[in-house]
């Protein structure tokens, strides 16, 4: 597919921002951004249309480079704000992007209980496995037996896989990639802002500068290079025997499916209560 | 307002394929590494410049995996404002992206025409 170009990007970013940006040379998330914005210009929205919602960490910063209404919550809290927007304004496409610290960890409620209430929001949740912000302390993601600043003998704890868990607390699409397969994290990221209900999609992404350097991974090209070597679509991974499915990582869509959407039955409440009303006078 | 329609076409040929805008660049290697073709090469300084445009096919997987929008496949993009960014510019002189942009490629020769 070819990018979109450059200037049309361009056009979306905030212009009274400062760039280069905040992140680390090479980090993933400006990978994502410029991902997250073709994607929105594919999908015909206009700026006006779409709000982005961030909480803690180097992703919170993320809203504050596109131009269009933004708010940067407190940790963990993307999802409870983005709830009230969307309900009081049911034609915006709220998006939330969050890291695996901020989506699993202090807001691990509200993730699992907006995918359970599938309301109208695309939940971006990029994984670098650490809060590499703060300094590389461990995550929910955060692997077993791999070192953190607060794991100097190796994580003791097994991680949460955030696209099971999503799917299983009931979001009505769930999908995987990696800054590195970014033409497929085009299409994902389209995919999941024109669904109806709630839509995440879990990004691969390194922080060479936090985990990898405390795992000694090397670069982020050579994280990179790590995420092409085992991601595989997961129709071709399905395929695999169950022995040697743990050596690869399955991306695209993982769940697709159709579930009545929170903001349609809060309609129909509304509707049916308000006709027992008028009945009832 | 659709994309797809007023995407304007990659240059297959002719000069500049790749334009650079140093100003955003923090010459991670992104584009160099992973160059399917192996056109792009660091400069002393670590910059990307394109080495061998003849072996650019435009695929544009370099200013996708750009994280600092500091490339771009195809036509130049917004051009500075007034007389430009000096030349060689890497301090970034204000903050709108347009006039953050040097000439493309610095106003230097890309060895492409
Ligand atoms: S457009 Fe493709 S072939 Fe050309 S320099 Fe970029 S990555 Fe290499
Ligand atoms: S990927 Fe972008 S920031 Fe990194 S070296 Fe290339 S042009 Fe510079």
């Amino acid at each position: 597919m070819p990018p979109v170009h450059r200037s049309v990007v361009y056009d979306w970013l905030r212009h009274d921002k400062k760039f280069p940006h905040v992140w680390c040379p090479g980090c993933g998330l400006g990978i994502l951004l410029g991902s997250l914005l073709r994607a929105l210009v594919e999908s015909g929205l206009d700026k006006n249309q779409v709000v982005l919602v961030s909480g803690i960490g180097c992703s919170g910063r993320l809203p504050v480079y596109v131009d269009v209404g933004s708010v940067h919550t407190t940790h963990g809290r993307a999802l409870t704000f983005a709830t009230g927007i969307k309900l009081a304004k049911p034609e915006l496409k709220v998006i939330t992007v969050m890291g695996d610290g901020d989506a699993t960890a202090i807001g691990g409620n509200h993730l699992i209980h907006a995918a359970r209430r599938n309301l109208d929001i695309t939940a971006i949740i990029v994984n670098n496995q650490t809060y590499g912000m703060t300094g590389g302390q461990y995550s929910p993601t955060t692997p077993l037996g791999a070192k953190a600043t607060t794991a100097p003998y190796g994580h003791i704890e097994p991680s949460f896989d955030i696209s099971a868990l999503s799917a299983t607390a009931g979001a009505a699409f769930v999908a995987r990639s990696t800054v590195y397969h970014v033409t497929q994290l085009d299409q994902l990221l389209g995919q999941a802002i024109a669904k109806p209900g709630f839509g995440v999609v879990e990004v691969l992404s390194p922080c060479h500068t936090n985990f990898g350097r405390q795992n000694r991974l090397g670069s982020q090209v050579d994280m990179m290079k790590e995420f092409k070597r085992k991601g595989m679509r997961v129709e071709r991974w399905r395929e695999l025997p169950e022995g040697r499915r743990a050596e690869s990582i399955p991306l695209g869509v993982l769940v697709d499916r159709d579930l009545p959407v929170f903001g349609q039955s809060y309609d129909r409440i509304c509707d049916a209560a308000s006709r027992r009303g008028e009945a009832g006078k | 307002m659709s994309g797809k329609a007023a995407r304007p076409k990659p240059a297959q040929t002719g000069e500049s394929k790749v334009s650079f805008f140093p100003a955003w660049c923090k010459r991670c290697g992104n584009c160099v590494a992973f160059c399917p073709r192996g056109a792009l090469k660091r400069d002393q300084w670590g910059y990307p410049v394109l080495a061998d445009p003849d072996r650019c096919t435009s695929c544009g997987l370099c200013e996708m995996l750009c994280p600092d929008f500091a490339l771009s496949v195809g036509e130049a993009g917004p051009k500075p404002a007034g007389a430009g960014a000096p030349r060689g510019s890497r301090v970034a002189p204000t903050t709108s992206p347009e006039r953050l942009a040097p000439e493309p490629n610095g106003g230097e020769e890309d060895g492409n025409g």
